[in-house]
């Protein structure tokens, strides 16, 4: 099972409609490795959105097959399925998609349930993750009593509590200011391990720049997909994790 | 087991963020259960003393009259007719008394022509009559074999003739009856059976005899029957009785309108019961209505959670939980509430509390099955929706 792919999409079309099809992916292969960053780039209506519902598990192929770890996805029933999401990927969505009525603590442990973990673990491991990003001091807090940065943060703190092999953030800075963005890629670039691979969708070419591997969409088709040197890395610390600005 | 414990923590927290919102719903199962509960507990409280005299009194007592065909003067029974009774199996006791006519009795002579316009009922009656009847002396004795082996008159009257006549208990008095001076040896207490014993003059059956020449052919029956077997035993007393003959008997049970009466107003009842019913099953379809908007207004946590790896069926669950928890809480605060009603308004009717916790049960199992019915729709429609089509992904 190592020579596998984390992800592997084998001639996958996403196609809407019955009457009318519309092929909103058409016929796409494509692999994502472990330890892999990257970007999926492409104007609006490219197929970027499908593209993310499929590698998220959100969605099925209409035609060819979806792999992770070599398992084909079509035939897992839906408990199935959701379980193997909840494992693999950890999603980083635009508008944070925070559970409004819990604080951040329970929203981040909001991925841990169903899992057999004891209350007392499952605290622990939420505490944790956001202590990881600075967010200790604002477990207490509901998603309305924090900045749009703190609350990508937690967000982001949801989706590695898990440890998954893949996280998805879908356009993460698209709703911040350009300070707060810039901690956001930050983060994104240390998320990025050997052992975990980072993809995400965005139009910004900043964003994409960050990633080693770009693959670009056109009409639900990749028209490229290249290595590239990545960008940033650089001047930043934890020191510019924490944010001043309010919420979005 | 743990999926069970997190599942119920979602639905708790799910219900505590909008805690208005719940409150609002679980007033649905709270009317409805309280509504069921107080109509049914007042109805049966209401009636819960004569129920408890009925009980003590024993629903098995017959009253057998004779009643002789058309135009038969003064029917009576066969002289051995408690023998023929006894003979039935499922006759415990009885006894026969004689019901003396136009006798006046009067407590001194300047009196006589009230009490002729207003007879007091005389009855010849032996001491088995005291058993079958169940009769309590406020004072004084009964008439024993003493009384007529020495051929003395001695009466039994009722606490109501006692008070009528004012008689004080244990002071000795005599009376008149049909123009013999008899003793009154004792009072009896009120029978509630036989209302018409508080007001009536008991002599022996020998001295009837004797004074008014009244033969020993009884005119009414008492009989002790198996409690099981009343209706049975009311049946066969008739043929026991004539064994065969066409002198007719009339036979009743004077418990019976007692029962009616205790038995409580079933109408009224069933037509409050059946409202809070209604008022549960509107409840049930807020519940339903609440949680179907609640439902749309969390699509996006419920995609949330369906990225986050939650499968249709634990996110149907969540909200199937939330609906049984609102009919559970709804369900135990309404029969508490009904409960309360119950108790509070018969304290200060001063009836007895008839609470039957099969009733409370009753209604906070009923509120969880309307709960359960109301859930169905709002969480499969969770389950169904498309956790792409809510996170409006970019």
């Amino acid at each position: 099972m190592t020579s596998e792919h984390l992800l592997e999409l084998d001639h996958v079309s996403r196609i809407y409609g019955e009457e009318v099809e519309v092929h909103a992916l058409d016929s796409v292969s494509l692999t994502i490795d472990a330890g892999e960053f990257v970007s999926i780039v492409g104007p609006s209506g490219s197929g970027k959105s499908t593209m993310l519902g499929l590698l998220g598990l959100l969605d099925l192929p209409s035609r060819g097959e979806l792999r992770v770890s070599g398992l084909p996805v079509s035939e897992m029933t839906d408990a199935q399925r959701s379980r193997l999401r909840g494992d693999v990927v950890g999603f980083v969505f635009q508008q944070f998609h925070l559970i409004p009525y819990l604080d951040a603590r329970r929203n981040v442990e909001t991925a841990l349930l169903y899992r057999g973990l004891s209350p007392t673990h499952r605290r622990e491991m939420a505490m944790d993750a956001l202590d990881r990003f600075s967010l200790a001091d604002r477990a207490g807090h509901r998603p309305v009593q924090l900045s749009g940065g703190e609350q990508q943060r937690v967000a982001i703190a949801r989706a590695i509590v898990t440890d998954p092999d893949l996280i998805l953030a879908d356009e993460p800075t698209g709703a911040l200011d350009s300070t707060n963005a810039a901690n956001v890629m930050e983060i994104f670039r240390g998320l990025h391990s050997p052992d975990r691979a980072v993809a995400i969708v965005t139009h910004d070419p900043l964003v994409a720049a960050s990633a080693g591997r770009r693959i670009s969409m056109r009409d639900g088709r990749i028209v490229a997909d290249e290595q590239v040197e990545p960008v940033g890395r650089t001047s930043t610390s934890g020191g510019t994790l924490g944010d001043t600005s309010g919420p979005t | 087991m743990s999926n069970v414990r997190d599942l119920l923590g979602v639905a708790f927290s799910g219900l505590t963020a909008k805690p208005t919102r719940t409150l609002l719903i679980m007033l649905g199962p709270i009317i409805g259960v309280s509504a069921i509960v107080a109509a049914v507990g007042l109805t049966e409280s209401a009636k819960g003393d004569l129920q408890q005299t009925l009980s003590e009194l024993g629903t098995n007592l017959i009253k057998a009259e004779a009643a002789g065909s058309f135009g038969t003067q003064d029917p009576t029974f066969p002289e051995d007719v408690v023998i023929r009774v006894e003979a039935l199996s499922t006759v415990e006791s009885a006894t026969a008394v004689i019901n003396l006519s136009g006798i006046v009795t009067s407590p001194y002579a300047a009196a006589d022509s009230y009490y002729t316009a207003f007879p007091i009922p005389v009855i010849a009656a032996d001491s088995a009559f005291l058993d079958v009847m169940d009769i309590a002396m406020v004072s004084g004795r009964w008439i024993n074999g003493f009384d007529d082996a020495t051929a003395g008159r001695a009466a039994v009257i009722g606490s109501g003739l006692a008070d009528e006549f004012a008689y004080i208990p244990g002071t000795e008095r005599t009376i008149s009856i049909g123009g013999f001076k008899y003793g009154v040896v004792g009072v009896m207490d009120r029978v509630v059976l036989e209302p018409n014993l508080d007001n009536a003059v008991v002599i022996s059956p020998e001295a009837a005899d004797r004074d008014f020449d009244s033969g020993l052919e009884a005119t009414t029956l008492y009989v002790r029957s198996d409690p099981e077997q009343t209706l049975v035993t009311e049946d066969a007393l008739p043929v026991a009785i004539n064994l065969g003959g066409n002198d007719e008997v009339n036979t009743s049970v004077p418990t019976d309108a007692l029962e009616s009466a205790a038995a409580a107003d079933t109408t009224l009842q069933a037509i409050v019961a059946l409202m809070g019913g209604l008022a549960l099953i509107v409840g049930g379809v807020g519940i339903a209505n609440v949680m179907s908007i609640s439902v749309i207004q969390r699509s996006s946590e419920i995609g949330i959670r369906r990225a986050l790896g939650h499968g249709r069926g634990l996110i149907a669950w969540q909200f199937m939980l939330e609906s049984v928890v609102v009919g559970l809480m709804g369900g135990i605060v309404g029969a508490g509430v009904g409960a309360l009603v119950v108790t509070f308004v018969s304290r200060t009717r001063g009836w007895v509390v008839v609470l039957n916790p099969g009733l409370l049960l009753m209604g906070v199992v009923a509120a969880v099955g309307v709960s359960v019915v109301a859930g169905l729709y709002p969480s499969t429609k969770a389950a169904r929706l498309e956790p792409l089509e809510t996170l409006r992904l970019g």
